[in-house]
């Protein structure tokens, strides 16, 4: 291609009738090919721009569809979220309101239970008894309401029923003559012999 | 050929002409908009489109050491009216649409709120008379979430919400003289919320997004322009379930002791830790308006007192560690004892000479025995070891306007007051630093500072802030050994043995009864009953320190040795201190 060139150039330096020629030539080359090949691309080329158009424009009438359906969602979504969040806010406030001292004491002095002011340990390894141990007298009955609480103002005290209470003791007294049977201490953990 | 020049020509003129007109149109109204309602189309189209939003940072919460919640950050909920457009509506039930009167939704609101209908519909009424055009009213601050979603499912078209962050102390008056209380506002006003302000702040942010004509948030819309900065949380050392149980065994005792007040620490040996610090009276910093301004605080920081005879345990330790005695030196303890120096001394309660060793001027708190045995060591000896177990200045606790007490230097005291310090007057000093005494003593002479907070704890776990814990040698280890064999003495045979005694331990105590100033220099009649010691006296662990001020009923250490009993046996039995059954020392208080 290039040796072809350097002929064309050389022969337009040397031989101008030569060149005129090739003008000539070229000239007419161009005159007699371009309308054919000039009409038939254009409508091919102007269908598929305004078809890319057409396209385009569906797609991004689709795309802003999804994205406007994306944002009812989300915002649905979000005042879902919020509510729920309040739904946890309002139950973790309960639960921390109930699970102050006062409520518990409350509600442990309103099913009976008494403290105990004299500790006394029971040491595993040989049984030994450590400390005075005496039954409890309920030393700070009713003080629960002493350290006040707001909060708590309107909170109902579990009270189960006399007899449910009275059901639960005898329960208990029971289990508490089936385990005192002796279990014999040796070293470490005491454990039931097995036989 | 020319008439249809001419007719074209014309044709281009009215064209031209037609064109002008159009686009000077165009020009009047885009001058119209852009220029002169600029500002308020642009205003508009903001306020339509784009809505600021305040973005809530959370204070920080105050936690006891196991990390129950003592103070902690809520959402609550201001609801508003509008009063020019308070109107009866139409509300759609079961597919009926029923007419609501502003009196029935005025009733609706008040059930939920607490308020009558009346009541609301009296601040419609006021604000209208105040300004017919008014839109703006509070029908009540900082309602719960509960109380919010109630009213905002009643759909009263003239109602709005605007949130209101406020503060929530879950135990109540648990811990409330030490947490302290914020204002309405959310600004920090008292103990622990003012003194850890830095800590616990927040920042509140701002978000900025767009929404559409119909209130949905434009995707992709959010600007965050300052974000929200969360407080750090403040870790005290406090165990909120002794806590309350100290509250109210002192409660109950300064109620039926008729006490003013009254005020107990447990602090733990080792390391200085405060475990309970209660007061009596004490706030509820959730309704602080209950309670009386100067009942708020926490007296056992601020409120200084003459400490009386548990300050013999002091003087006894400083003798004893100087080497000019032993827990069986002798002396003999007059009523009256008139020193050298001019000073007059008395014993509380008429008696001939007595023979007393120092560890029975313990057990009988004799003052003359004292004084014999201080004066063996110069004022400014004295007063070198009452600075070195922190009498006269503030402890470590880092509790805001926390008292000194008032300890004058030896050089400025006068020859009553030389004695008088000896067992505790002529000096002030807080229930905190007398705990701080029995500490030292109780932790082989080595002071801990006192603490309160562990520390600031930041989102990722990190605690900064974190308060030294070097102790200081105040007296030799083997004179705090001696101390507490004097005070285990004191417990055992001392007159209220019986009182405070918890079987199977071994414990040191000391009583004081000492009279209270009555602010112009005198004394009053009241007197200020205390309890000091610590627990297991071979191995001690916990210091519970007892103060009630003028009990009326009972005016002496016996009204406190009750709840020194309730308290310790309590805090023995929480932390499993398991007695050794070692015996006691056996050392003789008379010759």
């Amino acid at each position: 291609m290039s040796d072809n060139l350097a002929r064309v150039l050389s022969a337009h330096e040397l031989r101008p009738d030569i060149a005129e020629r090739a003008d000539a030539d070229a000239r007419r080359h161009i005159e007699i090919v371009a309308p054919s090949t000039h009409a038939r691309p254009r409508i091919v080329y102007a269908l598929s721009a305004v078809a890319c158009v057409g396209a385009i424009v569906v797609a991004q009438l689709l795309l802003s569809v999804g994205i406007s359906q994306g944002a009812y969602e989300i915002s649905a979504l979000r005042a879902s979220q919020v509510e729920l969040g309040r739904t946890a806010d309002s139950v973790s406030e309960d639960l921390i309101r109930v699970s102050s001292p006062q409520s518990l004491a409350a509600n442990a002095e309103a099913l009976g239970m008494v403290s105990n002011s004299t500790p006394a340990y029971l040491r595993l390894s040989d049984g030994a008894v450590l400390g005075a141990p005496a039954s409890a007298a309920g030393g700070q009955a009713g003080a629960a309401s002493l350290v006040p609480n707001s909060l708590l103002a309107e909170a109902p005290v579990a009270t189960e029923s006399a007899a449910a209470v009275a059901a639960a003791a005898a329960a208990a007294a029971t289990t508490s003559t089936a385990s005192a049977a002796a279990v014999p201490v040796t070293n470490g953990l005491p454990s039931p012999t097995t036989r | 050929m020319a008439k249809t020049s001419m007719s074209s020509k014309r044709r281009v003129a009215a064209t031209v002409a037609v064109l002008v007109a159009i686009i000077g149109l165009f020009v009047v109204r885009l001058v119209d908009i852009q220029v002169v309602r600029a500002d308020a189309l642009s205003a508009d189209s903001l306020g339509n489109r784009s809505v600021e939003n305040t973005v809530y940072g959370a204070r920080g919460e105050i936690l006891d050491a196991n990390g129950v919640v003592l103070a902690g950050t809520v959402m609550r909920y201001d609801v508003q009216l509008s009063p020019k457009n308070a109107k009866e509506f139409t509300r759609e039930v079961d597919g009926e649409d029923i007419t609501v009167t502003v009196a029935d939704a005025a009733a609706e609101i008040g059930a939920i709120t607490g308020q009558t209908g009346a009541a609301i519909e009296a601040i419609i009424a006021d604000a209208l008379a105040d300004n017919p055009e008014s839109d703006f009213a509070y029908v009540s601050k900082q309602v719960d979430v509960d109380a919010f979603r109630a009213i905002y499912d009643l759909e009263i078209p003239w109602l709005t919400f605007a949130r209101n962050p406020s503060r929530v102390y879950p135990n109540g008056a648990v811990a409330g003289n030490l947490v302290g209380f914020v204002s309405a506002e959310g600004k920090a006003q008292a103990g622990l919320e003012i003194g850890q302000d830095a800590c616990l702040a927040s920042d509140n942010g701002t978000e900025t997004y767009e929404r559409g004509a119909d209130g949905v948030r434009l995707p992709e819309s959010t600007v965050t322009t300052d974000a929200a900065v969360d407080g750090n949380d403040v870790v005290t050392t406090l165990d909120s379930d002794l806590q309350f149980f100290v509250q109210q065994a002192l409660a109950q005792q300064a109620q039926s002791t008729g006490a003013a007040w009254g005020n107990v620490i447990v602090q733990e040996v080792k390391t200085g830790k405060l475990v309970a610090v209660a007061d009596y009276p004490t706030v509820d910093p959730n309704d602080v308006s209950l309670t009386e301004p100067e009942d708020r605080g926490s007296r056992a920081f601020v409120a200084p007192y003459e400490p009386g005879s548990t300050f013999k345990a002091l003087t006894a330790a400083s003798v004893l560690d100087a080497g000019l005695a032993t827990p069986n030196s002798e002396v003999i303890a007059p009523y009256r004892y008139l020193p050298a120096n001019g000073a007059d001394v008395n014993d509380s309660s008429g008696h001939g000479d007595l023979r007393l060793t120092l560890t029975g001027v313990l057990i009988d708190s004799s003052n003359t025995g004292m004084s014999k045995f201080g004066e063996l060591l110069s004022d400014q000896q004295r007063y070198d070891y009452m600075t070195k177990f922190g009498v006269g200045s503030v402890t470590e606790s880092g509790f805001p306007a926390e008292e000194s007490g008032t300890l004058h230097p030896a050089d400025e005291w006068d020859n009553q007051t030389a004695y008088a310090t000896m067992f505790g007057q002529g000096l002030t000093t807080t229930a905190l630093q007398v705990s701080s005494i029995y500490q030292t003593i109780a932790n082989g002479g080595v002071r801990m500072p006192v603490q309160l907070v562990s520390g600031c704890r930041a989102a990722d776990g990190t605690l900064t802030e974190v308060p030294s814990t070097e102790g200081t040698q105040v007296v030799s280890a083997s004179a705090a050994r001696d101390t507490a064999d004097m005070l285990e003495m004191v417990y055992q045979d001392g007159w209220l043995a019986n009182t405070w005694e918890i079987p199977g331990y071994r414990v040191a105590a000391k009583t004081g009864t000492a009279q209270m100033p009555d602010g112009e220099g005198g004394y009053t009649k009241g007197y200020l009953v205390s309890v000091s010691g610590f627990a297991p006296a071979d191995d001690p662990q916990y210091v519970v320190s007892v103060s009630l001020a003028d009990p009326v009923n009972m005016n002496s250490s016996a009204a406190s040795a009750p709840v020194f009993q309730e308290v310790m046996s309590q805090v023995l039995k929480k932390y499993r201190a398991v007695p050794s059954g070692a015996a006691a020392p056996d050392l003789s208080g008379s010759w």
